[in-house]
């Protein structure tokens, strides 16, 4: 939960920075590839049960992919590529972060069967003394 | 490196304070905090190198940038910085967590292969047991089979019934004949190794003669097998005795061949399990 707030946090502040110091360089071409990327980190994670184990990283990266797609329609190319990098890097944290908790949920189990099994074996051990 | 770290920081809060507006940017303070934390993590070194590599590069374009006053570009190398270093510690968890799962597979294939040859064990040990008993029962229920096919006795719903036939009786005499004997240490001898058995010994008799007195005969000749086999060793506890006369007959008293045979003694050899023997009727 901890984590979640500080996020969102950083998040807001790094868009108050894009917003107020980048935005409005033209040149800059739209960044296609990057919000491609983004775009499948995105849907990477949704399917790999962020949505339940990390949602407020998920959400997160869903909102800067909207703003950041949004940004690209309207031609504000720096803010749709920051937005894009912010997207991608926090869809691939939920999804670690889901990662992470089924890896925990499974090491969890695994050393309760352990426990279970290793007392079951001295039970069948002892009946054969 | 902890030492560098603190070099770049402190060097980064000099020159903040030279500036005219000395800001320490919190973007970057606190991507520099999850860079450490991540460092600091034994498993992200051995599982999630790579993660730290792009976090520790970020932050250095980020402090690149403070460095420089460039105080518009921190923020997005500063977050991109902090995120990576979280996710090389996410990385890095599960996969520890995998690999002491994975460890764990061998030694629980171990016990598991182990716990199965003991129950292995116990099987072939309970099987051999209950061999064990059924032989010894099949040897016990063989024995007794032989015991009662030596005896002659003929298995009936009140019991095993011996017959002792009249040629071990003088005519109208209620003493045993010396050939008797032989019959009766059978007899004695297994209720001596089946203590559990009580006995139940019924006279009978012919139709010739008054009722009174071939019922009398009846009951001195079913009391004079209780004696033998009471000086053979049988408690006279275990002993019943009956005599029912002409009653009961099992051949033709019309010629001498039958009444012969309806002059006998029947002995009842009882259930092993102490039950008295039902009345003849």
């Amino acid at each position: 939960m901890h984590m979640g707030i500080s996020i969102v946090t950083k998040g807001a502040v790094a868009s108050a920075a894009i917003v107020l110091g980048l935005a409005g360089c033209a040149s800059t071409p739209i960044p296609n590839e990057k919000l491609a990327v983004a775009k499948a980190s995105v849907q990477r994670a949704e399917q790999s049960g962020a949505p339940e184990f990390a949602p407020v990283e998920m959400a997160a990266a869903r909102d800067k992919l909207a703003r950041a797609e949004k940004a690209a329609a309207a031609r504000e190319t720096v803010p749709a590529t920051l937005l894009a990098e912010q997207a991608n890097v926090d869809a691939r944290l939920a999804e670690a972060t889901a990662q992470q908790q089924r890896s925990r949920k499974a090491a969890t189990e695994f050393d309760a069967s352990m426990q279970a099994l290793r007392s079951e074996s001295m039970r069948s051990t002892q009946s054969t003394q | 490196m902890n030492a560098k770290l603190l070099t770049g920081m402190g060097l980064t809060l000099a020159l903040c304070a030279c500036a005219t507006a000395p800001q320490p940017n919190a973007a970057l303070q606190s991507a520099h905090v999850a860079v450490q934390t991540a460092e600091m993590d034994p498993n992200v070194g051995k599982y999630a190198a790579l993660d730290l590599e792009a976090a520790k590069k970020d932050l250095a374009i980020a402090d690149e940038a403070a460095l420089h006053h460039r105080d518009a570009a921190i923020a997005q190398p500063a977050y991109m910085a902090a995120q990576n270093a979280r996710l090389a510690q996410m990385h890095a968890t599960a996969k520890a967590d995998d690999a002491r799962v994975a460890a764990g597979q061998a030694q629980r294939d171990q016990i598991m292969l182990a716990s199965r040859n003991a129950e292995v064990q116990n099987a072939k040990m309970a099987t051999s047991a209950a061999l064990g008993q059924r032989d010894q029962a099949n040897e016990a229920a063989a024995r007794l089979q032989a015991e009662v096919d030596q005896l002659k006795a003929t298995p009936t719903p009140r019991g095993l019934v011996l017959t002792l036939g009249d040629v071990l009786f003088d005519t109208g005499r209620a003493e045993l004949n010396p050939g008797a004997g032989r019959k009766l240490d059978q007899l004695a001898q297994f209720l001596g190794e089946h203590k559990d058995r009580r006995v139940q010994i019924d006279g009978f008799t012919d139709s010739v003669g008054t009722d009174s007195y071939n019922e009398d005969l009846s009951h001195r000749r079913a009391n004079a097998v209780k004696s033998a086999l009471m000086v053979r060793g049988v408690d006279a506890s275990r002993i019943g005795t009956e005599g029912y006369g002409k009653a009961y007959p099992v051949a033709n008293n019309n010629d001498s061949g039958g009444r012969q045979l309806n002059r006998r003694v029947e002995v009842v050899i009882g259930p092993d399990n102490g039950t008295p023997i039902a009345p003849r009727g």
